[in-house]
């Protein structure tokens, strides 16, 4: 006698929904026996959404950042921003938090990434040429690297400092030092070493 | 004690991991469990302090007084300082220079808390810029720099604090073999730095053409080496094995003695099974140098030599993996 198992629709949901960052066997069958217990109206809603995130969502060609197909990047298309300073991050969610800080009104773009040899994420995988094409057509006078600061991150501004040389452009990367409101205490060695270096004159 | 096989050296082991998160035996952390166990569980006690970690097959967690502790930097700041030595510590005059790294890397870890973060960094740099220079027939210069420039950020730091390390080692080195051999041969310890001049990046520019030909990182420091001499000569190839011996023993010995220095409370030493290796002169000259205070743990088959040599302490027997107190 077979082992009992889900009927074949659940089995298979609960194997997508496994493939998600973050959940395992239990979470996803707890997820999909919960949607079950909704009725047929909740699925329905998921699906749509589901459906919807593919057909309507785009990205920007200029800039890499989320759209809604067919319509204008909210931020190329501003009149508002500064488009001669250029801040370069990883993943489109970095530029809604740098957004939210308020502090910056130039222009974004997207590398989708960051280098990583060992993982065989070359710069033809991130939008580099895109980059080094955007530079001379906007006019940019410097451009600001928001990478993450471990090996990977250093590495790829690095070489985005390197192939930016040659366009004349002045490249500089954000600060690294004391978070804000905190006290010494709750800073590791790393970063006071980092943050005592950049020190400036008061 | 008496025979092999009943635990011993895993006591030690424990004690290590436990102050360390290191085991001087492997890096493969899953290997600290034991046979068909789940996990394995250290806990114990320093300067009233309650240290515990718990490694499983795939996740550590350490815990300092019962709170758990996120970053394992902060758990090493709190917990006690190590000298691990053993039958091992020969390598360091005969084997390759990767021992005298790892001496170098113990030891540099335990003195300046910016040491291990920075080699991480290296290795990993390390490894991404070799892989680099393997993987394609046209070598993309280009990236292979964008590591070159990390490899020489954390290669000044770590440079920094091995010149620091062996600075303040040198003078106990030659003080302790002069001790353990009583006072017949001079025996010293240098370092060879793996780049010449002081910029790494400007380095690693001179020797393109040989790496463009061998593929790897040529120079950095991860080609460091020490250099360990008894009468000015080198160890490794002129020295008798007994000499070879004390200057390990001396290089361990003047570690402790920088550690004590440098946190003002001598470190925790633990000694595996080396008194039986050693002969009666060797064997008091040894005692007499560990330092009076700090706690010792000896692991040893006979205690014969223990009652000729007047050495105090607790006595226990390990037998299958079970600790029993006995008296001298």
């Amino acid at each position: 006698m077979p082992a009992l198992d889900y009927p074949a629709p659940i089995r298979e949901l609960i194997l997508q929904m496994k493939s998600l960052p973050g959940i395992g066997q239990r979470s996803a069958e707890r997820l999909v026996l919960w949607m079950m217990g909704r009725g047929h109206a909740r699925a329905a809603e998921l699906a749509r959404a589901l459906v919807q995130l593919e057909q309507r969502v785009g990205i920007c060609s200029e800039c890499g950042f989320f759209i809604e197909r067919d319509s204008a990047c909210g931020l190329c298309e501003s009149d508002k921003r500064q488009k001669t300073v250029l801040c370069v991050v990883e993943q489109a969610a970095d530029v809604l938090r740098l957004e939210r800080s308020g502090a910056f009104s130039g222009l974004y773009h997207v590398l989708g990434g960051r280098l990583s040899p060992l993982d065989n994420i070359t710069p033809s995988d991130l939008r580099i040429r895109e980059l080094a094409a955007r530079v001379p057509a906007l006019g940019v006078e410097e451009v600001i690297l928001a990478l993450s600061a471990d090996v990977e991150g250093e590495a790829t501004s690095n070489y985005l400092a390197d192939s930016l040389r040659p366009l004349g452009v002045k490249v500089t990367r954000l600060a690294q030092g004391m978070p804000a409101g905190g006290g010494l205490d709750h800073v590791d060695e790393m970063t006071l070493h980092h943050a005592l270096s950049g020190r400036r004159a008061m | 004690m008496e025979k092999n096989g009943q635990g011993k050296t895993s006591l030690l082991e424990a004690a290590c991991v436990l102050m360390r998160l290191q085991s001087p035996r492997t890096s493969t952390r899953s290997d600290l469990i034991r046979f068909g166990a789940q996990a394995c569980v250290t806990e114990g006690a320093v300067g009233g302090r309650k240290l515990r970690v718990a490694q499983s097959p795939t996740a550590r967690r350490v815990a300092v007084n019962d709170s758990v502790c996120p970053r394992a930097g902060d758990y090493l700041m709190q917990s006690a300082r190590v000298v691990w030595m053993d039958h091992s510590d020969m390598n360091l005059a005969r084997g390759g220079a990767e021992h005298r790294r790892r001496y170098l890397d113990f030891a540099a870890a335990q003195l300046f808390p910016e040491y291990l973060n920075a080699l991480k960094s290296y290795e990993r740099a390390l490894r991404s810029r070799n892989f680099l220079l393997k993987r394609d027939a046209a070598i993309s210069w280009r990236q292979v720099d964008a590591y070159g420039r990390i490899l020489a950020e954390h290669g000044a730091v770590i440079r920094r604090c091995r010149e620091d390390l062996i600075q303040r080692v040198q003078e106990p080195v030659t003080a302790a073999h002069l001790g353990l051999s009583a006072g017949a041969e001079p025996g010293a310890v240098s370092y060879l730095p793996g780049y010449p001049g002081e910029n790494l990046e400007a380095a690693l520019l001179e020797v393109r053409d040989s790496e463009a030909r061998l593929r790897t990182t040529q120079v950095g420091v991860h080609r460091d080496d020490l250099a360990l001499t008894i009468h000015g000569r080198p160890a490794g190839a002129f020295a008798s094995e007994g000499q070879q011996r004390t200057l390990c023993l001396a290089l361990k010995l003047a570690q402790a003695r920088v550690l004590e220095e440098a946190q003002g409370e001598p470190p925790l030493l633990l000694i595996d099974d080396i008194f039986g290796e050693l002969d009666k002169t060797r064997r008091q000259a040894l005692l007499a140098y560990l330092p009076a205070h700090g706690q010792k743990v000896i692991t040893t088959t006979f205690t014969d030599w223990a009652s000729e040599t007047g050495v105090g302490g607790l006595v226990y027997e390990v037998e299958d993996g079970q600790l029993k107190e006995r008296g001298i």
